[in-house]
């Protein structure tokens, strides 16, 4: 079922390409259009799973992922449309279409445990969704800025200068996407250790509660992450590290998250294998 | 029916022959007035900005009506005809259409693909129909234009990018910090340049204007002549470039003012906030190298200069495309320009079939009187949806000739075949009866689509 979405992201990521590429208005109002059906497709999709559980599919890894894109694509809708600016979604649209094929080819489980019904579960993990679809965004518009950057600082005045918004748009949107992530990525961080104590004390013996220890891959990443994020938004705050310094770090940050939220969580942690 | 362009613009005539005509000056309505005073066009619209002055007409005869225009433009003007003949073109038909087009789209422009031009056709347009000297041909071939104008101007990026120096640098500030509302300036010096750089940023937007010089006095007199800015003195510059976001240079100082270092230690205080430096001193006030610090951005006069010159050149590439989008409305209006000359012959054709229709229905009435009223309408009908189709085939052929010797050859040919009297009378007809005709064709082109569909219906 993660299939047509992912088809429809596909056809969105193309018109966003066409868009950026010749700047036609059409093919703007085209790729906003495909993308908005995608987005519905994923809610039908997200909402079929969510009956067939009982709950919102974040259980394991591959639904986390598909709700994780959904996410970033209504976050990436919701600045498209509050800035009246299409150029990113070239760049966000190739993240989605290459993350839903996750579990377009890898399909869902629906099947949850009872100790993973419980509201504290919920809010964790969809705190931490939350976090790293508003990471992504910041990521995709450092790296926007660091190319618009480079071309102004370079004097050479080409492609991305005639498509991009400027240098203090891409930055302000960049902050607003850390803190706001950062924001999400600490509760979901306190919720889940919260969770993990709650686990352990209730079912001791249970699998999930095992592995619960700060030494875990997936935590030790998480925690990274809160690190580099935190260093960003007190870098930016304090020592004047804002611009292309704070688009790096939303690049290294992510580039973190995205290790953890697959290659960690396939094959490494042994706590939030559910 | 013809359509002709009679003018003169920044190709043909030097800038002392253009500003003798410019219709503007004295209001285009008021030309329109005089124009239509003289009776020899039939509808008339005049472009008038500084690079020309157009005179858009449709006339019978082009010939008589291009001199009586050159004529207009001389007495109008008070320019002596023989000076002005030299510089004045004449196009005819689908040329002059292209012509306007490539006028509203920019291609024509000193500055290929500058953006007031289609707002000087559209207000052209506004002055014609307020003075009712636009009719139905030039209100299509405006509206076309726009169509046009907008089409370059959201496909293709012909009127992207600054062409001159101070638009570079005021479209780079913006590319920097989004807006200049609000935004501080620093001048280092208080010579002409820097006044004018200051007062075209003031202009923009920016909120504080400070002059630092080395003599305060010429500071201030600077600063009263920008109007609103302040002057500090000399001393003060490293505290004013602390709290400023755009620094123009524009000393006369024989070696740079501000190094490297210098800079890198006025960065400090600021967190980093970008500082966009424009170096327009010769030689220059500030060190290259300090374009090297994080958020420093420092163009000189050659940089904003090399920046026009980028942009001139991605517009000239972007020429072919606009050319394109040229010829697909040409085409278009080119297709209902040529149908509009077979429209009399058009017009004539189905005259005279309904003329034989009739006349055989009369010669028939002492047969069908015995019918009763329904069946005597039936056959009014059939006889009426028979010819239409027979109508249909040689219509449309008409109408999507592509060249007029063609059209002309076919309307000969019909006129002799079917003894079309009417046809050229009709063609002399007045606008407003040429206007009825075209109405007369789109009804009856509603019906063709009617008979169509009731000839395919039993198919379905």
């Amino acid at each position: 079922m993660n299939a047509v979405p992912l088809a429809i992201y596909a056809v969105a990521l193309v018109a966003y390409a066409w868009h950026f590429a010749r700047r036609h208005p059409g093919a703007g109002r085209a790729a906003t259009t495909f993308l908005v059906s995608a987005a519905l497709a994923h809610t039908f999709v997200i909402g079929v799973q969510t009956m067939e559980a009982g709950q919102v599919p974040i259980a394991d890894a591959t639904s986390a992922i598909s709700t994780f894109v959904w996410l970033l694509a209504l976050a990436y809708l919701y600045t498209e449309i509050t800035t009246d600016e299409r150029a990113m979604g070239v760049f966000i649209l190739p993240l989605l279409v290459a993350l839903q094929a996750i579990p377009a080819v890898v399909g869902v489980d629906p099947r949850r445990t009872a100790l993973l019904r419980g509201p504290l579960f919920g809010i964790h993990v969809s705190s931490l969704l939350f976090a790293y679809a508003s990471f992504a965004l910041a990521c995709v518009i450092g790296i926007t800025y660091v190319l618009l950057f480079k071309e102004i600082k370079a004097k050479h005045l080409g492609f991305f200068y005639t498509r991009l918004p400027s240098l203090e748009t891409l930055d302000r949107m960049n902050q607003r996407a850390i803190v706001i992530g950062w924001i999400c990525l600490t509760i979901g961080l306190i919720v889940g250790a919260v969770f993990a104590v709650e686990t352990k004390a209730s079912s001791p013996s249970a699998g999930v509660s095992q592995g619960m220890s700060l030494l875990d891959p997936k935590i030790i990443v998480a925690l990274v992450c809160w690190v580099v994020y935190s260093f960003e938004l007190f870098a930016a705050r304090r020592i004047g590290w804002g611009g292309r310094r704070a688009a790096y770090l939303s690049a290294v940050g992510f580039g973190i998250v995205l290790l953890n939220f697959t290659g960690v969580s396939y094959f490494l942690t042994q706590s939030h294998k559910f | 029916m013809h359509l002709l362009l009679v003018g003169i613009s920044h190709r043909t005539a030097p800038v002392d022959v253009r500003e003798r005509v410019d219709f503007s000056a004295r209001g285009l309505e008021h030309a329109l007035r005089a124009l239509a005073a003289r009776g020899t066009a039939h509808e008339a619209v005049v472009v008038s900005t500084c690079n020309r002055a157009e005179l858009y007409a449709v006339c019978d005869d082009v010939a008589s009506t291009r001199d009586d225009l050159t004529a207009f433009i001389s007495e109008f003007h008070g320019v002596d005809r023989t000076a002005l003949a030299p510089h004045v073109y004449g196009v005819t038909d689908v040329d002059a259409a292209r012509h306007l087009f490539r006028v509203a789209a920019g291609l024509d422009s000193l500055v290929v693909g500058e953006p007031q031009i289609l707002g000087q056709v559209k207000e052209a347009h506004t002055a014609a129909t307020q003075a009712r000297t636009s009719g139905p041909l030039l209100n299509r071939l405006f509206h076309s234009s726009f169509a046009v104008g907008k089409r370059v101007r959201t496909e293709t990026g012909l009127g992207s990018g600054a062409v001159s120096v101070a638009y570079a640098a005021v479209a780079l500030a913006r590319k920097i910090f989004g807006t200049l509302q609000g935004r501080t300036v620093a001048v280092l010096g208080a010579g002409e340049i820097g006044k004018l750089t200051a007062t075209h940023m003031k202009a923009q937007g920016v909120k504080h204007v400070t002059i630092v010089s080395r003599t305060m006095a010429h500071a201030v007199r600077t600063a009263e002549a920008i109007g609103g800015a302040a002057a500090a003195p000399w001393d003060d510059m490293d505290v004013v470039l602390s709290t400023s976001d755009i620094l123009i240079a524009a000393t006369g100082a024989a070696a740079p003012i501000l190094t490297k270092a210098h800079l890198e230690a006025v960065m400090r205080p600021r967190w980093n906030r970008p500082l966009f430096i424009i170096d327009i001193a010769l030689p220059r006030d500030v060190e290259a190298a300090a374009g090297e610090i994080e958020q420093v951005f420092l163009y000189n006069i050659d940089d904003l200069q090399a920046t026009v010159r980028e942009n001139l050149a991605r517009r000239e590439s972007e020429v072919v495309r606009a050319e394109t989008i040229v010829g697909e409305e040409l085409d278009r209006f080119g297709a209902w320009f040529r149908s509009r000359g077979v429209i009399p012959t058009v017009v004539a054709l189905r005259q005279r079939f309904e003329q034989v229709r009739k006349s055989e229905l009369d010669r028939l009435e002492y047969k069908l009187s015995g019918l009763p009223p329904e069946a005597r309408a039936k056959v009014d009908e059939i006889t009426h949806l028979m010819f239409e189709k027979l109508l249909l085939a040689p219509t449309e052929q008409l109408k999507a000739l592509g060249d007029s010797e063609t059209a002309a050859v076919y309307t000969e040919a019909l006129a002799r075949l079917f003894g079309l009297a009417d046809a050229q009378a009709a063609k002399d007809a007045e606008p407003c009866r040429r206007e009825a005709a075209e109405n007369k064709v789109a009804s009856d082109n509603k019906v063709e689509q009617f008979s169509r569909g009731r000839t395919r219906a039993p198919r379905a």
